[in-house]
């Protein structure tokens, strides 16, 4: 019961016990709308479940990193694209993967797996900036370890084939690949912001299990579209990764804007839903 | 034991229960702020929609040309592109299900309005601000990548060659139904009461739907089945072909809605005949 309590205080436990048989009537809601985390939780530093999350965040984007990476090396060693999974198959490595991962960690760290996602779940106040930076810390440790492995596997054909870094095509402006990281990140981040939300859960009769379905098809149909144009960073972890293990110029000269990309889209998606989807500022103060 | 149980006082007792007609004009709801958060979900919720997969749609024909740097078997292929139209509403209608009930699609939202479940209001809105959203969506595409788009046909929706527009449309029309129906039976109030309520299951097999229907019909019209992607391509694309057919588009999704509607109301929940029964029973008491 202590460890229980705990994981509940500081915030790791995302699904409260729910409240007993014939008390939910006494509230006008069926849903109880979490307060906003505090900036600063010193508390949180000398709990398990603290340490224990940025781990499972670590080895949730090592795995990530290195399922997806090792598919897209697989994809560009094939002498043609009939022999290999093909850009589809990598849509899916990604896609699939965030869903596999994101199932295993909702209860332990939320299972973000993404800075981008960390950030807009900080700016909405769901955890602390304590938090939030360790998570964005071991999610790119993670990705530079994942990436890594999969150098360690071949690496002469690792730097010959691209590495799996983030970079602009070739016809596209910088522009674009801004905008196309922008929108691909509200997609994945509104979504992750429905999938979690306080309301929602309350109405589908609190089955988190299918939380993870949406978000991982987010990051899939995202990747269907803008493989193209930019390789789809939409996670600035897995680009981190990707260009620190390959190490070429072409990788760093695009590299800012799959931070800059990624996190204003994280920020437009926490406000959509923050103020205009559940009107929670209004509601306070009424 | 029966769903339909006969109670002690002689009346029957449901497990569930079917809301009221929504009247035609309720001026009341154009005091709140849900319907016009509701609209605005539609908008941004159609704009994602057309963004995704017209950029899909794109960047594929770019990756299979192979006259200009494209390979064979490259890109994401026309599996991949079903995938993110059906995988799309699939998610969208997941986020914007609470909020505006999730139609993204004008003829959904027609079929639902012939259903009386939505006003005349909300239905109008609803659909222009799906077909402000579609414009807004399919011109961020062209905005990436003003050249590609307009040499790969900017993903409109037109017959292809080889096609009649009879064989079109009515390739339009049972697309349509078969989403439409997909709709009305994921949020039947009599099988969600049987489903446990687990509404979050409802856009699982709309999507689906949409995913299906891409796969039969792409090589016909590039799949229309929804009003507002047709228009949204047509008007920024703005080629006569793409307008040529572009009535297709509408005519077709509206009446495979309509049939839809009609077949889940009148066949398969028999609502007419159940309150002809109850006009009955009410004048023998």
């Amino acid at each position: 019961m202590e460890g229980k309590e705990e994981d509940v205080r500081v915030g790791a436990n995302k699904f409260p016990e729910r409240q007993p048989i014939g008390t939910s009537a006494q509230s006008d809601k069926d849903y109880k709308e979490p307060p906003p985390a505090p900036l600063f939780e010193p508390g949180e530093l000398a709990s398990w479940s603290f340490w224990r999350a940025g781990i499972a965040e670590f080895i949730a984007t090592f795995l990530f990193l290195y399922i997806t990476v090792l598919t897209v090396m697989g994809v560009k060693r094939s002498p043609n694209m009939c022999a290999s999974v093909g850009i589809q198959g990598i849509a899916w490595a990604f896609g699939g993967m965030i869903f596999a991962l994101v199932y295993c960690t909702a209860g332990i760290s939320g299972g973000h797996i993404n800075p981008a996602v960390t950030f807009g779940l900080f700016l909405a106040r769901k955890l602390s900036l304590t938090r939030a930076v360790y998570y964005i810390v071991m999610q790119c440790l993670g990705a530079i370890c994942g990436a890594g492995v999969v150098k360690g596997f071949q690496p002469k054909q690792y730097q010959a084939l691209g590495g799996g870094a983030n970079t602009i095509a070739h016809g596209y402006t910088k522009g674009s690949g801004l905008g196309a990281e922008i929108i691909g990140t509200f997609v994945l981040v509104y979504t992750v912001f429905s999938a979690t939300d306080a309301k929602r859960n309350a109405r589908d009769s609190h089955v988190p299990i299918l939380a993870p379905l949406p978000i991982g098809f987010a990051v899939f149909l995202v990747h269907l579209a803008t493989i193209p144009i930019t390789g789809t960073g939409i996670n600035p972890a897995r680009s981190l990764g990707a260009a620190i293990i390959f190490n070429k110029d072409n990788a760093w000269d695009d590299h800012w804007v799959f931070w800059v990309g990624p996190f204003i889209g994280a920020a437009l998606a926490a406000l959509y839903h923050v103020i205009v989807i559940r009107a929670i500022p209004f509601k306070s103060r009424s | 034991m029966a769903k339909d149980v006969e109670g002690p006082d002689g009346f029957q007792t449901r497990d569930y229960e079917d809301p009221p007609p929504t009247p035609f004009f309720d001026a009341e709801e154009l005091t709140k702020w849900s319907l016009y958060r509701a609209v605005i979900a539609e908008f941004v919720a159609t704009l994602l929609f057309l963004y995704v997969t017209v950029l899909t749609v794109i960047g594929y024909k770019i990756q299979s040309d192979t006259k200009a740097g494209g390979v064979d078997c490259g890109g994401v292929g026309i599996l991949g592109i079903a995938w993110a139209f059906g995988g799309m509403i699939f998610i969208l209608v997941y986020c914007t299900a609470g909020i505006s009930g999730g139609h993204i699609n004008p003829a959904v939202t027609f079929g639902l309005f012939l259903a009386r479940k939505v006003s005349l209001i909300r239905a109008v809105l609803y659909m222009v601000a799906q077909c402000l959203g579609a414009i807004c969506g399919v011109g961020f595409v062209k905005a990436f990548q003003s050249s590609h788009y307009v040499n790969y046909g900017g993903g409109a929706n037109f017959l292809a060659d080889g096609y009649n527009t009879g064989t079109g449309l009515a390739a339009e029309i049972i697309g349509t139904f078969v989403l439409v129906y997909t709709v009305f039976s994921a949020t039947d109030p009599k099988r969600n009461a049987r489903d446990s309520h687990v509404p979050v299951l409802a856009p699982l097999p709309i999507g689906f739907a949409v995913f299906m229907v891409h796969l039969a019909t792409i090589p016909i019209t590039g799949t229309g089945i929804n009003p507002a992607r047709s228009f949204g391509a047509a008007v920024i694309f703005n080629k006569s072909k793409p307008w040529d057919d572009h009535w297709i588009f509408w005519v077709g999704p509206f009446i495979g809605a309509t049939i839809a509607a009609f077949y889940h109301q009148f066949v398969l929940r028999a609502s007419g005949s159940k309150s002809l029964g109850s006009f009955r029973s009410a004048a023998n008491v």
